[in-house]
């Protein structure tokens, strides 16, 4: 076990105590635990196709280079004598429920973010379960006694943000503990892809403009960041100096996935609503594939000028399509047939399903349109958001404006 | 209005009429049943402006004619919780309405007979025969496909197909669909398609028994059934049904002849350990047996082998077990034919006999 030891003892300074617990190759460990065989070995778990990723390396099998994200073939020739095995979502999930009710008993506020992953708020309970150290350590006992053997690596700190990047910092089965004060410093020498919603694309463009480390980022002037990189770059001003407001939502897991936005002047033509709900479908649909989700409902949310506020929801065949979303968010909008003018206009997906989970095939399905949604993902993934869009959106500052890539941004922060 | 009637007589009348009348309404009227005494008859109407069920009762000893509409849940609840051999004589006394039976009398409200709303049924245009038992079986060899408040509002009903030879019944959920068709001659030129929503269909099921005939009349915007002393009168779903007869498989390359019975319990049993959420079944056919597998998520498993007639080659495929349970208890030929052609499309349930009869399922990725 690996604990960073740093001056932690003064914990009632500690304004927020938040805790990040991240299984440690979640879905490749259950395979070892259920599989006492595939124990020691390079563990892969995959789709059988050749075309699909790795979601999971076990760690025998990291120090081949071989990583979750990674075309399936490229994993192959990496790490030949690797095991593949095909995931068993509803196993994780069984597991998850273990590890999640394991969860609920430290802190009321328990904030799932996937299967394998929490925020825990921990605030206040000093003297219930004492020090961060010894939280994160209980946590760790915890859980591997609810699941038969599995590990969790935890970090600690005041905001999620750093608690998140801790967590990762020690892995497997570590303890990493970031007190306020030192937040800035133990930021500091870290690679920028640390920093949240930093994709490769981004990546790229900070190392061009000279930040390497997000020490770099913290001592930059916010105006310059804004300047070179818009609204996304005071957020990540904000991360490099450890500000993260955002707090830990009261929800047992990521069951929604929306899309909702103040528009910047309000709107009423029928036709301008529905080009608000496209975009948010796209957006939306494009999150969910990003994260191999489909979803079995859809709703709307829109809040007169008046600051009335409607939402209308239905279901739907599970899917990871803009246009079934679309579709669907029309008939509700058609059906609600209020005449504004809307200050806000949101799409929402619920009822979210693994993409892997059992599907059940329609009769009036097309493949088309999957493979348009599928192009234009790969498209905006090598070239950057917003390299292709509608054509009807060209010119359009209500939605063109807003191509920053942050996680989070879009989900509900609190239930 | 004041009439005498036996507690038998207008038992299951006002069972089904009531049947109609939702428990939630968006008027208090809907509430009532519309009853009106004339000739030494009652009418009994029921209605949720989608669909309005008709009935009228002969050989009524009425002593004062007149209408109102009547709390239509309680009046049925007190009508059923009388003695079988009961008399019931009814009165409407100013805004009252008064039920009295031996040493029970009860006081209900009423609501002005004028304010009752009435579906326009208008002429129909198309017209058929079917006797009611026939129009029953094809109403239960399908109505179970019927999507439920699916968005594709289309699917939530049943299509009625009326050509000059024969009539169709299909439904669709979209997963699954399901075709019967009856022969019945008809002075229709083509053919001419409505959508009868799920309501409609649900409460003339209901309705339909014995040798007698059934007249269907289809409007533009209605159909209006009379059967006996019933007249159900429902609005169609104005929508476009999908082209079924595309989705019905026309080249499956495999073909699997098996018993139903045995199938249906071989079903039944797997099902207990499949997924509670995706219902999911994986089934290997190989020569001469199809092997049932379904296993949950705390790793239970079940494991049935069935023999069959089939020598092609070898498939998995998995399917959701709640369509095929659905397919084997409608059908009800001793043998049942499966239609297969891959993994990825549809198989085609069929029953050697059943004419027009056709259960078409989209197999489950699992």
């Amino acid at each position: 076990m690996h604990v960073k030891t740093a001056d932690h003892t003064a914990d009632s300074a500690w304004s927020r105590v938040i805790v990040h617990a991240d299984m440690d190759a979640f879905y490749a460990s259950v395979e070892q635990l259920d599989n006492p065989e595939l124990r020691g070995k390079p563990v892969l778990v995959g789709p059988r196709s050749d075309r699909g990723v790795v979601l999971t390396a076990s760690y025998e099998a990291r120090p081949f280079g071989v990583g979750s994200a990674m075309p399936v073939a490229v994993a192959r020739r990496r790490c030949p004598d690797g095991v593949f095995v095909p995931p068993r979502f509803e196993r994780y999930k069984a597991l998850s429920q273990r590890i999640m009710a394991v969860f609920a008993d430290f802190s009321p506020r328990v904030e799932a973010i996937s299967l394998d992953e929490a925020f825990l708020d921990m605030s206040g309970a000093h003297a219930i379960f004492g020090g961060p150290e010894r939280i994160a350590r209980e946590i760790q006992r915890r859980v591997f006694e609810a699941t038969g053997g599995l590990t969790v690596s935890v970090g600690v700190s005041a905001t999620k943000y750093v608690a998140k990047v801790a967590s990762g910092y020690r892995k497997p089965n570590g303890i990493t503990i970031v007190p306020a004060h030192e937040v800035r410093s133990w930021l500091a020498p870290q690679d920028v892809s640390r920093l949240w919603g930093a994709g490769p694309v981004t990546q790229e463009k900070l190392h061009g403009l000279g930040y390497h480390c997000i020490g770099d980022v913290a001592a930059a002037d916010e105006a310059l960041l804004r300047r070179q990189l818009g609204a996304m770059g005071v957020q990540f001003h904000d991360l490099a100096q450890g500000r993260d407001p955002r707090r830990v939502a009261r929800r047992r897991s990521a069951q929604s996935l929306s899309s909702d936005r103040t528009l910047a002047s309000d709107v009423r033509d029928p036709a301008e609503v529905r080009r608000h709900l496209q975009r948010a479908a796209d957006r939306v649909a494009k999150r969910l594939r990003s994260k191999g989700l489909r979803a079995g409902g859809v709703r709307i949310k829109l809040k007169t000028a008046a600051f009335q506020q409607f939402t209308r929801q239905c279901a739907i065949a599970p899917s990871d399509l803009a246009a079934d979303f679309y579709a669907a968010a029309c008939r509700l909008y058609d059906a609600l047939g209020h005449p504004g003018p809307f200050r806000l206009v949101g799409l929402g997906t619920f009822d979210l399903l693994r993409a892997e989970a059992p599907r059940q095939l329609g009769l009036f399905e097309s493949a088309r349109q999957s493979n348009l949604e599928g192009v234009l993902d790969a498209v905006n993934a090598r070239f950057g958001d917003g390299a292709m869009h509608r054509a009807r959106d060209t010119g359009s500052q209500t939605i063109l404006d807003h191509n920053v890539n942050l996680d989070f941004v879009d989900e509900d922060e609190d239930g | 209005m004041k009439f005498t009637i036996s507690r038998e007589a207008l038992l299951r009348p006002l069972q089904l009429v009531t049947g109609v009348v939702e428990r939630r309404q968006t008027l208090p009227v809907l509430a009532n049943l519309l009853v009106v005494a004339r000739n030494g008859a009652l009418e009994l109407t029921g209605t949720d402006l989608e669909v309005e069920l008709k009935v009228t009762v002969g050989s009524v000893d009425v002593e004062q004619e007149g209408e109102a509409t009547i709390p239509a849940r309680k009046l049925a609840d007190i009508w059923r919780s009388l003695p079988d051999d009961a008399e019931v004589k009814v009165s409407v006394e100013g805004d009252r309405s008064i039920v009295r039976s031996g040493r029970s009398r009860f006081t209900l409200s009423t609501l002005p007979a004028g304010d009752f709303p009435r579906v326009e049924g208008g002429a129909g245009d198309t017209e058929f025969h079917l006797t009611q038992d026939n129009l029953h079986k094809l109403i239960a060899q399908v109505s179970f496909a019927m999507a439920q408040q699916d968005v594709r509002y289309f699917l939530n009903g049943m299509l009625l197909e009326v050509t000059p030879d024969h009539v169709r019944a299909v439904a669709t959920d979209g997963h699954r669909l399901a075709m019967a068709t009856q022969p019945c001659s008809s002075a229709v030129s083509g053919r001419v398609q409505a959508i009868v929503p799920r309501k409609g269909v649900t409460e003339l099921s209901r309705l339909l028994e014995g040798e007698d005939d059934a007249t269907v009349m289809l409007g533009k915007n209605h159909v209006s059934v009379r059967c006996g002393d019933y007249v159900l009168t429902s609005k169609l779903v104005d929508g476009q049904f999908p082209d079924y007869e595309k989705v019905v498989p026309r080249d499956t390359n495999r073909s699997v002849v098996g018993d139903r019975t045995t199938l249906k319990q071989a079903f039944l049993r797997a099902s207990i350990l499949s997924n509670e959420k995706y219902r999911g079944v994986r089934l290997s056919i190989e020569s001469e047996q199809l092997t049932v597998r379904a296993n949950n998520p705390d790793q239970e498993e079940a494991e049935e082998t069935v023999p069959v007639t089939f020598d092609g080659e070898p498939l998995e495929i998995g399917f959701n077990v709640s369509y095929l349970q659905d397919v084997l208890n409608v059908i009800e030929s001793a043998e049942v034919h499966i239609g297969l052609s891959d993994t990825n499309n549809s198989a085609l349930i069929e029953s050697p006999g059943q004419e027009g009869v056709a259960y078409v399922v989209m197999p489950m990725r699992l």
